[in-house]
């Protein structure tokens, strides 16, 4: 090691790039809630609402519990929704990558309807199936589906051929074959279209409460739009969309773990 | 060695080429689909209900829009009404998406800033704002613009901040070697290297803006193929709707591949470089 | 910059030295690299060799010192200097063509300059029949005669060369050697080659630059004096072998004295 001694620099406050960034963040939504706060002061009421009210709205609703129930209600429809959208679509996912047959007829229906927006068929499936529960789930899951299925197919055909070759090598029978190689290598794929699914699916829940028989949060919104109370609508919109987020951090917090092993990848 | 060509040269069986057999048996399942379609609906369902076969009749009475009432809603008027709607929003949202995504991208207060708002309002179901925007615009076509903007900027602006942000270094360093400007990295580099990523974003902003322009028309029963499929669907005149369904569920498949093929034509590099 | 349409321009590196955040890379590097001169720099791996050159591009900034080019400190890229990259620094959405005009766009060149300089560069490395490619077509070597092609290009006094050939093949890598000198030898400018090859650093330079110690400085600066133009027949010289093993050695008693220091701490 050299011996010479370099003059230190000076100490000064530093602050550490993770901390400053925070702050420019906190700034952010800072400057967010007061625009916010401001333009509601300046509109009339019956369009938009300032910043403090929607928080008094908030809390208001969440003390009552109607705010409780509402989200109990849409997270019911949510999760049964995407429950049905994730089953479906990761075994039919790994049926028709296994079937050749089934696939090469499938896969051109599947990427239309794929492209096909989903809201236009909800007046076919309410002459199906009505307008309660099952028929929302329904709606819920056709948002939710295809993108899971999608990337599910497109995972289990992507298993590399020598892996599939070292397991034959070692006798490994077909149903361990699917358990050690082809699901743990499919199912980063999944949660990536599962990730897509949930956002896709929180349009057909809310699409199917609007539309269909009216519930949850979409009924909330619905109800005090009717009765031009912004601040009312505006909390409940914010709770869609912290919901939304907070589901989104979880999807993608998933998505890692089953992907942890392609870090190096 | 020498058997080889004798091998080749002994009569094979006849077999079909691969894209006639792949072609067959996609229109074999389709066929069968339709079919399971109109037993089941025929079996369980009530008679207004479609089936490929009243939709198949319907299809020349609504493209020649025949035996319309007065005061119902014609197909091509309702089809133009939403896909230029469509297109003014893809217009707006991807010219903002890409320069808000190259900002965030590049220049780090702008990211920290603005990526909170960006992120949640890409997560959120942007149509819980449709009652709140028919507040603030009335029934009115504004609605429908805002929501279908919205919905090509979001997934526009992310996915291009993603890819500015993997930019590699060394693409940034060779341009300021030769005097690039922050407007050369930005469009010449930054936004070059970002066109898979924006290709990605574009896929997704095109399903967003037409379940955005649908429901938009439903909610606030504006002019366009939503209200065309909910008046129909009212009127118990369901084949009439399912040509419509048809119609949006083409014009997503028809976007996608001409993305597809421009993927092809234009980005010749993207698949294979790196 | 200078207006002179060819020829070298004079570098001066004056005690220069590079931290980043508490860490000296180099310091008190002197170093004066004439017109027309090669001047190859070799050490360790981890000595700051490349991030000298990218002092000299101006892309980073020395924390002490200056360099000056033909009398202009260096605050920014300079005119007039053009680097080649390491790992060839091509756009994969552009063609060798549109690669190579890279350089002369960003400088405003009309579209007749552009028109008439690119293919004659493309013709000069070899790669005429490719200015349609794109990089991931190209095998290596062809990708960095692209990179070299965008050098040339901007008509420079002053190429800059960042380990050019390492990521080559080594067949390849003694093809495109002595391309290089011959492109050279009919458009001779000033350059700095770094390198961590010791017989490519004795081949390409007049004088052979050896960085040391840590934070590293010049060590010792050794003229090779083979002749020019440089052929295959150099490489078995005697002058070449001795200059090599010269280097070497040098080289060679920082490593064992980096591993004997690692022992000490242990």
């Amino acid at each position: 090691m050299s011996t010479v001694q370099v003059a230190e620099p000076k100490p000064r406050l530093i602050v550490p790039q993770s901390v400053r960034g925070a702050g420019v963040s906190l700034l952010g939504l800072a400057v967010g809630a007061g625009i916010w706060e401001l333009i509601g002061r300046r509109t009339q009421a019956s369009s938009f609402a300032p910043f403090s009210k929607t928080m008094a709205a908030l809390w208001g609703m969440t003390t009552s519990g109607e705010l409780p129930h509402a989200l109990e209600s849409s997270l019911q429809l949510f999760g049964a929704g995407l429950g049905f959208a994730i089953l479906v679509g990761f075994f039919l996912g790994l049926l028709l990558a296994r079937i050749r047959v089934l696939r090469t007829g499938l896969e051109p229906y599947i990427a239309m309807l794929y492209a096909t927006p989903m809201v236009a068929l909800i007046p076919f499936i309410l002459s199906l199936f009505g307008f309660e529960f099952r028929a929302k789930v329904i709606v819920v899951t056709l948002f939710g589906l295809w993108p899971i299925l999608i990337n599910t197919l497109e995972g289990a055909r992507s298993v590399n051929a020598e892996l599939l070759e070292v397991a034959r090598s070692y006798r490994s029978s077909e149903p361990k074959l699917w358990w050690h190689v082809i699901i743990p290598y499919t199912l980063p794929y999944t949660m990536t279209g599962v990730r897509q699914g949930i956002a896709r699916s929180l349009v057909g829940m809310l699409a199917s409460e609007f539309l269909l028989a009216a519930s949850g949060l979409g009924n909330l919104i619905l109800t005090y739009t009717q009765r031009f109370d912004t601040a009312h609508v505006l909390a409940a919109v914010l709770t869609i969309t912290l919901l939304a987020t907070a589901l989104m951090a979880v999807g993608r917090a998933i998505e890692n773990y089953f992907a942890r092993w392609k870090a190096g990848v | 060695m020498s058997a080889i060509p004798q091998e080749a040269a002994l009569p094979r069986t006849f077999t079909l080429p691969a894209g006639v057999q792949r072609a067959a048996m996609r229109v074999a399942t389709g066929v069968a689909l339709l079919v399971l379609w109109e037993v089941l609906v025929r079996w369980l369902a009530p008679a207004f209900v479609a089936r490929p076969t009243t939709v198949a009749r319907a299809i020349p009475d609504v493209l020649a829009q025949r035996n319309v009432p007065p005061g119902t809603p014609t197909f091509w008027g309702s089809a133009e009404e939403t896909v230029l709607a469509a297109l003014e929003g893809m217009v707006i949202g991807v010219a903002a998406g890409v320069l808000v995504g190259l900002t965030m991208g590049r220049l780090r207060t702008a990211d920290r800033l603005l990526r909170f708002y960006v992120s949640a309002f890409f997560a959120m179901p942007i149509i819980a704002m449709v009652p709140v925007m028919e507040l603030w615009f009335g029934y009115d076509w504004r609605v429908r613009l805002t929501i279908v903007s919205l919905g090509a900027f979001l997934p526009v602006c992310l996915n291009v901040y993603d890819g500015t942000r993997k930019l590699p270094a060394h693409y940034v360093e060779v341009a300021e070697s030769y005097h690039a400007r922050w407007w050369n990295v930005w469009f010449g580099i930054a936004l070059p290297a970002s066109l898979p990523y924006l290709l990605a974003g574009f896929r997704l902003a095109v399903g967003r803006v037409l379940v955005g322009a649908v429901i938009a028309e439903y909610i606030a029963n504006l002019k366009g193929l939503g209200s065309f499929i909910l008046f129909d669907a009212r009127t118990f005149h369901q084949p009439e709707m399912m040509v419509a369904v048809l119609f949006l569920a083409l014009l997503g498949v028809a976007v996608n591949a001409a993305a597809d093929l421009a993927t092809r034509r234009l980005l010749p590099w993207y698949r294979r470089a790196e | 910059m200078s207006t002179r349409s060819d020829g070298g321009a004079r570098i001066a590196i004056d005690g220069v030295a590079k931290e980043f955040g508490g860490l000296r890379v180099f310091e008190n590097i002197d170093l004066e690299i004439g017109e027309r001169e090669i001047v190859s720099i070799v050490g360790p791996s981890g000595c700051g060799k490349t991030t000298l050159l990218r002092c000299i591009d101006g892309l980073v900034r020395p924390t002490r010192g200056e360099i000056r080019i033909d009398g202009n400190k260096v605050t920014e890229p300079p005119r007039g200097v053009a680097v080649v990259f390491q790992q060839f620094g091509l756009f994969p959405w552009k063609t060798v063509y549109e690669n190579v005009a890279y350089g002369l766009r960003l400088a405003g060149a009309s579209k007749e300059q552009i028109r008439e300089s690119v293919p004659r560069h493309i013709e000069l490395v070899g790669l005429s029949g490719f200015e349609k490619a794109y990089p991931y077509q190209l095998s290596g070597g062809m990708q960095q005669r692209t990179g070299l092609a965008r050098a040339l290009a901007t008509e420079p006094h002053v190429l800059l060369m960042d380990e050019p050939f390492a990521s080559i093949d080594a067949q390849t890598r003694e093809i495109l050697q002595f391309e290089l000198l011959r492109i050279w030898e009919s458009r001779p400018t000033s350059m700095v080659f770094v390198t961590h090859s010791i017989e490519e650093a004795v081949l390409m330079g007049d004088r052979v630059v050896v960085l040391r110690g840590r934070p590293s400085s010049v060590y010792e600066v050794i003229e090779t004096g083979l002749p020019r133009p440089r052929t295959r027949e150099v490489l078995s010289s005697p002058r070449f072998n001795e200059v090599r093993e010269h280097v070497w050695s040098r080289l060679m008693h920082e490593a064992e004295q980096a591993e004997r220091e690692l022992q000490e701490v242990r």
